[in-house]
């Protein structure tokens, strides 16, 4: 769930970007949206401020009529008191955003998963190869244009 | 006959930071590297893993894990499947602990739409809960000390012995839902199933038994010295790697960091009990492996504490389902929540208003903690031997099942 | 075909020689029905162990089913064994591997599909990485249905193949055991892929079922011993 913003933290993120995070007031319960080009340093500033644990990441492919969109969530959780937060950025049909690699260690396998499922790259990636599908593989199995019984001859 | 302990003559290692991704070309070794393969059919892997390894001599210089051997798309599926249809499916990601996975699933469902739990759910969610955590964590104790070979009967004969308790924790299940392994039992708004004629003492039965049994196996584990030696100091994962790695779960307890999902983000009956966590701080396979023994002495107390006093009323606050389409998510919202399972944080992103007219999840994303878990080998196994592979990967306890999905 | 044939099944050298030999054939007929027999009765299992089977087939050797009984014994290497237990999902990622796997068993080999997904893929039959059942890489012997079966399941599933194993010995044909009913293969490319159109996805699915068999589909039985022709004396 997302919970409140401690004030240090609020006040930290209103001072950087105050059009997404007002000083008062609830945050978009879905997740605050924040520019894409912020990514990594959002991440920064809420490692900075405890959120060091490293949760996950997650993709998501919204075919429009106009093209091809894509939100990145990011979860991040602070070990001292447990609470999570988690933002999203959206993506063009391009979708091309910031590694958190250099801040958290863990989003080497989580960004590959996403690269390899939705087909998001993530600039910066020290190694950004499929981990689920073998290396040959077309296509990215989580974009609503790809059918979910898609042949892989021989096998199926 | 205590053959004197690593710990009384060398201090633990706290390795810098190796980078996974090394370049074998820039080593000096190079030349004389051999790499070899462990899995994807290997017995000690719990699962397809593969893991390509670098070897100078018989020291690790670079280790690379490979998974997806397991991968069944079931993120593609979840979103063709309706909310009411999903529970069965879950079962399958950590088949050790199917129980966990369907609480996560529906607990997640129910925080987005609000939905009340009756309290005589929410306490059988936390008993079958924490029954389930005994169950994994024998399986885990089993294999793992099968694996490492140390105890009686080159490991085999305690995997026996754990196999007797689980088995009894099974039947207990099997009271209640009528399967053995996967269960459905957990619905959205409560349970399917009500707890039958003679289940609590059934519990206590079995409770008492697996308690009974605790000490042997522990003056067969930290009674034994084979066991102690292959452990202590080896795969030491640091307070901060472990945390930007995302372990979650005994892993990351036993890495120095006090954080408990049941404790601190409570769910289901966790916020009317206390929870005592277990921490270790050396962050080796011994902590990890001490971590898990006193949980299963924590999971006991909470079961005897809970067991007895189960409340009167219904079961599930929703009318029983009859059609699968009866449960819809709204669309256009974004959710993401977690339960501590015995592995640790499994996680659940929603965004709803699918297929169906809402009926399905739009995307559905479970972070699976055997994954992160997984991700530390690079970090954990260089600089060690390979008899010592086997011994970190059973320690960070990961379930293919779950890494794949 | 979709494994490389080049890798052929293990094959011991004396046997070689001892075809060559004048009358060796009777011999070697006496000596399969040897190898049959005490196979029958000490069948080495290699877990073929993915997912969630894996666990009920651990449970299945373990304390209270006790597979051992019946003189089997569970082995991590194919070249030591009879019997390939396929216990759990089999992904297009795993395929090769499960097929190599065979191979390298030598034999007399048999197989077992254990729980739904290796008979048919289950719930996830359609699903664009899952292979539709194991007995579209590798001859199955026996299925033993269910999510995951019962560990007493299990062995009845071995008993079945001792049963088959004693036919065959008996000079019988034994065909090949029909998959269990509802475990159907899918219908592959029906969810809307624009690169498939019917007749490709029918084509795509006659060759997947007849994968691996090249052909066969029966087990041939093994000859009873004839009498030495030609006596001289």
């Amino acid at each position: 769930m997302m919970s409140p913003l401690p004030a240090p933290v609020r006040a930290a993120l209103a001072a950087r970007w105050p059009e997404v995070f007002p000083a008062e007031g609830d945050l978009d319960p879905n997740g605050p949206l924040v520019p894409a080009d912020s990514h990594y340093d959002l991440a920064a500033l809420l490692k900075e401020h405890g959120y060091l644990l490293y949760v996950t990441v997650v993709a998501t492919h919204f075919p429009t009529p106009e093209g091809d969109t894509f939100e990145v969530a990011t979860v991040l959780r602070n070990p001292s008191t447990g609470k999570a937060f988690w933002w999203r950025c959206k993506l063009g049909a391009d979708p091309v955003i910031a590694t958190l690699f250099p801040l958290f260690a863990g989003a080497d396998w989580q960004e590959r998963e996403q690269f390899d499922l939705v087909g998001v790259r993530f600039a910066g990636h020290p190694d950004l190869r499929r981990l689920m599908l073998p290396e040959d593989w077309e296509g990215h199995p989580l974009r609503k244009s790809y059918a979910i019984d898609t042949p892989h001859a021989p096998w199926r | 006959m205590t053959l004197p302990h690593r710990e009384a003559d060398v201090t633990l290692p706290k390795p810098a930071r190796k980078d996974p991704h090394v370049d074998l070309e820039k080593l000096d070794a190079a030349a004389d590297l051999m790499a070899i393969n462990m899995g994807p059919q290997h017995p000690s892997t719990h699962g397809v893993m593969r893991i390509k390894l670098w070897l100078d001599g018989e020291m690790i210089v670079k280790a690379v894990p490979y998974c997806g051997y397991l991968h069944r798309g079931v993120e593609k599926l979840c979103e063709r499947l309706t909310v009411v249809q999903l529970t069965p499916i879950v079962d399958k990601h950590d088949y050790v602990s199917p129980m966990t996975n369907e609480q996560a699933l529906n607990i997640a469902f129910e925080r987005m739409l609000g939905l009340e739990v009756p309290r005589r759910a929410r306490y059988m969610r936390t008993i079958i809960a924490e029954i389930q955590r005994i169950a994994s964590h024998l399986l885990w104790l089993g294999t793992f000390t099968l694996d490492i070979g140390g105890t009686i009967g080159g490991g085999a004969s305690l995997m026996m012995y754990t196999f007797r308790e689980r088995e009894a924790i099974l039947d207990v299940f099997e009271m209640l839902t009528g399967a053995r392994f996967h269960y459905n039992t957990h619905t959205v708004g409560g349970q399917r199933h009500d707890v039958p004629v003679g289940w609590p003492a059934a519990v206590k039965k079995m409770i008492d038994a697996v308690d009974a049994h605790m000490p042997e196996y522990e003056q067969q584990c930290y009674g034994n010295d084979v066991l102690v030696l292959r452990t202590k100091g080896v795969g030491v994962i640091d307070r901060e790697l472990a945390l930007e790695l995302g372990l979650s779960g005994p892993n990351l307890r036993a890495s120095g960091v006090d954080l408990d999902l049941r404790r601190d983000e409570p769910f289901s009956a966790y916020d009317e009990i206390k929870v005592n966590v277990a921490v270790a701080t050396d962050g080796d396979v011994y902590a990890r492996f001490d971590v898990r023994m006193r949980e299963m002495h924590e999971s006991i107390r909470i079961v005897r504490e809970l067991i007895d006093s189960i409340p009167e009323g219904p079961i599930c606050s929703q009318k029983p389902v009859k059609v699968p389409f009866a449960v819809k998510l709204p669309a256009g919202r974004q959710f993401y929540t977690a339960i501590e399972t015995p592995r640790g944080e499994l996680g659940t992103y929603v965004i709803g208003g699918g297929a169906e007219k809402g009926a399905a999840p739009y995307r559905l994303k479970f972070r699976p903690p055997s994954l992160h878990a997984m991700s530390a080998l690079p970090y954990a196994l260089v600089g060690h031997t390979v008899p010592d592979v086997v011994a970190i990967l059973g320690s960070l306890d990961p379930i293919l099942g779950e890494v794949d999905r | 075909m979709a494994v490389d044939e080049s890798e052929r099944n293990f094959e011991h050298p004396l046997y070689h020689y001892w075809e060559n030999m004048p009358g060796g054939g009777i011999g070697m007929t006496s000596l399969d029905r040897l190898l049959m027999h005490s196979a029958r009765h000490s069948l080495w299992f290699f877990p073929m162990a993915t997912s969630c089977c894996a666990i009920e087939f651990m449970t299945a050797a373990a304390s209270r089913v006790d597979m051992d009984q019946v003189g089997t014994i569970i082995r991590p290497t194919p070249r030591h064994c009879d019997v390939m237990v396929v216990a759990g999902t089999i992904t297009v990622k795993m395929a090769p591997r499960v097929k190599k796997l065979w191979d390298q068993m030598p034999e007399p080999k048999w197989g077992i599909a254990m729980g739904s997904c290796a008979i048919c893929g289950d719930f996830y039959r359609d699903i664009y990485s899952v292979v539709p059942g194991v007995d579209t890489i590798i001859p199955i012997d026996v299925y033993i249905p269910g999510c995951p079966p019962n560990a007493d399941q299990v062995m009845v599933g071995l008993q079945r193949l001792q049963e088959k194993i004693a036919a065959q010995l008996a000079g019988k044909t034994i065909d090949k055991d029909p998959r269990p009913p509802n475990m159907i293969y899918p219908a592959i490319g029906t969810h809307g892929d624009a690169r498939q159109t019917e007749a490709t996805a029918t084509g795509q699915l006659e060759a997947s079922r007849n994968l691996g068999y090249g052909g066969q589909e029966h087990r041939v039985p093994v000859a009873p011993p004839k009498p030495p022709a030609g006596d001289a004396t």
